[in-house]
């Protein structure tokens, strides 16, 4: 469904990424882990098209997809839940649902979603006019998850879903992500914490200074020596 | 007591344009924060396009206030075409000498075109004021007051109430998030710039028959316009318009009851005062973490 080939990308002269290739296939969920600054979310914000690539394909269903602006990838069909939630403060509740609606014209289809995100998340319900910005962080998580899945994508990319949240959050995020693939929306989710992570994966990448070091499944990943020393602290 | 209602009538009339000036500037300076040295060349710019279009081509008045306002909107646009989208991420230093140029081009360029004489546009209304009570008022101020008050109402409406307004917020609040939403946030800062720049010129045209146009006009106007945004909280919609027309009271009342020398200083000393007490002015937006 998504692969990506080889891509390089560069902060001024500084290489962020270096020739990265992985593939997500239809209905799975992939993890990226690896360090602080390996590059992971450097690789997301690459496949949203926010950064310009040095070299490299990206590919969605067969079409390229490189260097094309992040709305057309949207339209396409994948959307991207950013790291540190990034909801938009100043903005309400349903107005940063909206927002996630913003490319679509079916006015009919956008509100029997919204009320499907109600169902899930109920306390958005109850703070729908506040600003997003006044939410607690877990709250703000739903929502960014909630705003993201409003543009009805067949693939999803999280960017650390469960970063600063308190213990039982960071569950309850790994159980939406979870029941996320399993409706049938396709993942690909950077996580650092890599145990959990690798548990609940289909396939992971290991990235190391910009670049993959180990790619496999979940259970042959948390099996691997390296990964277990570096990651696991086994 | 007539004196007094005198003064509010006046306040009133300024104050409409003041919070025009506002608000506009408060879109550019407040939300996409550049520092704009070129709003109150908008301002003449506008006050000239209503004086050539009514005065020099005998246009209807109220044709040449619409076109002078879209003339100041696609003059806003360029310059933020030219000289602003290469400057994006460019630190606050450099775009704020970037538009102290413009500002000087555009003001150079004024009096290149119409000289330094004076001109004024034709009042379409009758001269002789308006008596409410122990009030007259012109009726060209009362239709310059009705006009800026319906722009602020629309204006608020297509912020706070229309899914442009909704993702011009979200673009300058998160332009990166706005962008994984499908937002094309180049045409969000060029449409914002516009408005804004929009907004000072109808100001300036319908000033145009009160006042006299001169290249020079919008020094002054372009100080208050950010003082106005500084009193009312940057990027704070409602907030620049209470601060316009606070203004306006302001600098009325000390000219009709202090001296009428210190017009001018008297909103300058208002600012101080405010923001000795209030560093981020009357009304600053809350929540500003991004």
């Amino acid at each position: 469904m998504l692969r990506v080939d080889g891509i390089s990308v560069r902060y001024g002269r500084i290489p962020a990424l270096r020739r990265v290739s992985l593939e997500v296939g239809e209905g799975e969920l992939v993890t990226l882990i690896g360090a602080n600054g390996a590059g992971k979310t450097t690789t997301l914000r690459a496949i949203s098209g926010l950064l310009p690539l040095a070299e490299g394909s990206i590919t969605f269903d067969g079409r390229s997809i490189a260097n094309a602006p992040p709305r057309t990838i949207l339209d396409l069909g994948i959307a991207h839940c950013p790291e540190g939630r990034r909801v938009f403060p100043q903005l309400s509740v349903r107005e940063n649902l909206e927002m996630g609606a913003y490319r679509r014209r079916d006015r009919a289809g956008v509100a029997a979603d919204m009320e499907r995100m109600f169902q899930r998340f109920p306390r958005l319900l109850e703070r729908l006019g506040q600003a997003a910005g006044t939410l607690s962080g877990g709250e703000q998580q739903m929502l960014a998850i909630a705003r993201a899945l409003m543009s009805r994508p067949r693939l999803v990319l999280f960017d650390e879903p469960s970063l600063g949240l308190a213990p039982n959050l960071v569950e309850q995020t790994f159980a939406i992500v979870s029941d996320i693939r399993r409706e049938g929306t396709t993942v690909l989710m950077v996580e650092q914490n890599a145990y959990a992570a690798l548990e609940m994966c289909d396939r992971a990448y290991l990235l190391e200074g910009g670049a993959v070091m180990e790619h496999g499944t979940g259970r042959a990943m948390l099996a691997n020596d390296h990964i277990q020393r570096a990651y696991l602290g086994g | 007591m007539a004196e007094f209602l005198q003064h509010c009538a006046n306040a009133m009339i300024l104050g409409g344009t003041y919070a025009l000036l506002g608000i506009g500037l408060t879109l550019i300076f407040g939300i996409m924060r550049v520092v704009n040295f070129t709003h109150g060349e908008l301002y003449t710019f506008g006050a000239y396009m209503a004086f050539m279009l009514a005065g020099l081509f005998a246009f209807n008045f109220f044709v040449s206030l619409v076109l002078a306002a879209l003339l100041g909107v696609a003059l806003g646009a360029l310059i933020e075409r030219v000289l602003l989208r290469p400057l994006r991420g460019a630190d606050i230093d450099t775009t704020m000498l970037v538009m102290i140029g413009a500002g000087i081009a555009l003001q150079a360029s004024e009096q290149l075109v119409w000289g330094g004489v004076a001109k004024s546009v034709p009042n379409p209304f009758p001269t002789a004021p308006l008596t409410i009570g122990p009030v007259s008022i012109g009726p060209i101020r009362l239709f310059v007051l009705g006009v800026a008050v319906l722009l602020l109402i629309a204006f608020y409406g297509l912020i706070n109430r229309t899914r442009l307004g909704m993702a011009m917020r979200a673009t300058f609040q998160d332009p990166d998030t706005a962008a994984l939403m499908g937002v094309n946030i180049r045409v969000m800062y060029t449409m914002t710039f516009a408005l804004g720049s929009g907004l000072a010129a109808i100001a300036g045209a319908l000033l145009g028959p009160i006042f006299i146009v001169y290249p020079t006009m919008g020094d002054l106007v372009a100080l208050k316009a950010f003082a106005i945004v500084i009193l009312g909280g940057l990027g704070n919609i409602p907030g620049a318009v209470i601060g316009g027309f606070v203004l306006a009271f302001v600098e009325e009342f000390g000219a009709g009851y202090v001296s009428s020398g210190y017009r001018d200083a008297m909103g300058f000393l208002l600012i101080i005062a405010v923001l000795i007490v209030r560093p981020r002015g009357l009304f600053a937006a809350k929540e500003r973490i991004g």
